[in-house]
């Protein structure tokens, strides 16, 4: 008689081989939501209304991976009880999973606004997003690749690429809002490309709080112990943490 | 860290010539359980009994070191009254079976000297109350300890620690022998007892220690591993030993 609660859930019995699994799964999660960004933004950038259809289709296939994981990890929490290395692996793939389904999301939501069916974009604006495009979607892989193969050096070095990342949305910011007092008549389509810098700043975020959430599992470290307070937030950056009181409390 | 209720300086216990536990220093903060956690002939139960001087009353045992009580060496004064004052909870259920549920919780009284019936009957409810026993005993309390149930009894036994007035309790698995009701409650009431006494809890299961323990020290082969609140041994513990047990990726 097999007296293992975990027989019935199809999840491996082996402590180690169950964590494995679990981020075997978390990582696959992360494929998924980098193909989705990626096809995404080449739907957006081509106009392709029917890649950029296909990626909403796949947003279902998301939602399944995203609950799969959360049942498979709250099972691991209920019938295993972890501690020390093994409860932080729990506990931080329930929010990586959170920020992977989020980054998906951004891919479709690119998706979405090519439905739109806007003019061409502008050359340069168009450059721009797609040098954007390319680290983005290269820290979404290297926060995945950091959490697959446990490389905290991996996930520390994601937080300066956010940081070129976070400049060149302020960039792609500067470049619309001249773009648009020089040709209103495009103002439907650079208000989606100034959506798309934003969802591209906002995926660079969800691959940072990957990596924090990895770091995190493997070394027990939070965020401030190793980044200042205001890390990788943009107006601090440049101007340096708000001087006001309420912020100094 | 809250202020040092009983401090252990390089205690060494040992059986016929063999140390059970070795140079072990610990400081159990006021008002606070602590829990003592490890693997099965580890230390955990001769650490506890060094601490109300049980481990001397066994054959060829000695003891070297210190166990500092509010500052004062436990090991020169008399022990009969450092037990007083440092109560102890065996793991099974031990009541003076020939005796009731109140002459059990009185006769901790009885021994420490002659009181009036009243002073008797406000200790013995008082301690009823105390461990969560009085509303399930109070309409008989001349009933005979034994017609309690497992649970009933470890708490009976826990009202009649208290009623010594101890400053500290220990608790050598007190919850092994019970069933998950019975545990729930001594845990409950392990929680409310530290708003007043020092509690020790030897316990071999992790989950316990992680729900009612607020530091928790993992002792291994004797020796003291890791000390810390309990959180952060249960999450983040600073060496892998701790980290191999509480993972049970031991051996």
């Amino acid at each position: 008689m097999n007296n293992d609660p975990l027989a019935d859930t199809g999840l491996p019995r082996g402590y180690d081989l169950l964590v494995r699994h679990l981020k075997e799964r978390a990582v696959k999660l992360g494929e998924w939501a980098l193909a989705m960004v990626h096809d995404g933004w080449r739907a957006y950038t081509a106009g392709d209304l029917e890649a950029a259809q296909a990626v909403l289709d796949r947003d279902t296939h998301l939602d399944r991976l995203d609950e799969e994981m959360e049942h498979a990890t709250i099972a691991f929490f209920v019938l295993r009880q972890p501690a020390a290395i093994d409860l932080r692996t729990a506990a931080a793939l329930l929010k990586i999973t959170t920020h992977l389904d989020r980054i998906g999301r951004l891919g479709f939501d690119m998706a979405r606004i090519t439905l739109d069916g806007t003019d061409a974009a502008l050359n340069d604006i168009r450059e721009h997003l797609q040098q954007m495009d390319e680290i983005v979607e290269g820290m979404v892989q290297q926060s995945v690749d950091a959490l697959g193969d446990d490389r905290v050096e991996l996930a520390r070095e994601l937080f300066r690429r956010d940081d070129t990342v976070d400049r060149m949305h302020r960039e792609a910011n500067r470049m619309i809002v001249v773009a648009l007092e020089e040709h209103p008549d495009l103002a439907p389509r650079l208000a989606n490309d100034l959506l798309v810098a934003r969802h591209f700043e906002r995926i660079a975020d969800n691959a940072c709080k990957v990596a924090e959430k990895t770091i995190y599992a493997l070394t027990g470290q939070r965020r401030s112990e190793y980044l200042p307070r205001h890390a990788y937030h943009p107006y601090v950056l440049e101007k340096g943490p708000d001087p006001s009181p309420r912020s100094r409390k | 860290m809250p202020e040092t209720k009983l401090r252990v300086e390089h205690l060494t216990a040992y059986y016929g010539g063999k140390p059970a536990i070795s140079d072990i220093s610990l400081d159990f903060p006021d008002r606070k359980v602590t829990a003592i956690i490890g693997p099965s002939g580890c230390g955990k139960s001769t650490l506890v009994r060094c601490l109300n001087r049980l481990h001397e009353t066994g054959p060829f045992t000695n003891v070297e070191g210190q166990v500092l009580l509010d500052n004062e060496d436990i090991y020169q004064l008399d022990p009969v009254r450092i037990r007083r004052r440092i109560g102890m909870v065996f793991q099974k259920p031990n009541p003076f079976v020939t005796m009731s549920i109140y002459e059990n919780v009185s006769a901790a009284m009885r021994f420490n000297g002659r009181h009036s019936r009243e002073e008797t009957d406000r200790a013995v409810t008082r301690s009823l109350q105390q461990s969560a026993l009085w509303e399930e005993v109070k309409d008989r309390v001349d009933s005979p300890a034994t017609s309690l149930s497992g649970g009933q009894q470890q708490r009976l036994c826990i009202a009649r620690a208290l009623a010594a007035n101890p400053e500290v309790l220990l608790m050598d698995e007190p919850c092994s022998a019970l069933d998950p009701i019975a545990t729930a409650k001594i845990e409950e009431l392990v929680r409310q007892l530290k708003e007043n006494y020092t509690v020790i809890i030897v316990t071999h299961n992790m989950q316990q220690a992680a729900r009612v323990a607020d530091y928790t020290a993992f002792l291994y082969i004797g020796k003291l591993v890791e000390f810390g609140p309990t959180e952060q041994l249960f999450e983040r513990p600073q060496d892998k030993l701790t980290e191999s047990y509480i993972t049970g990726r031991f051996g």
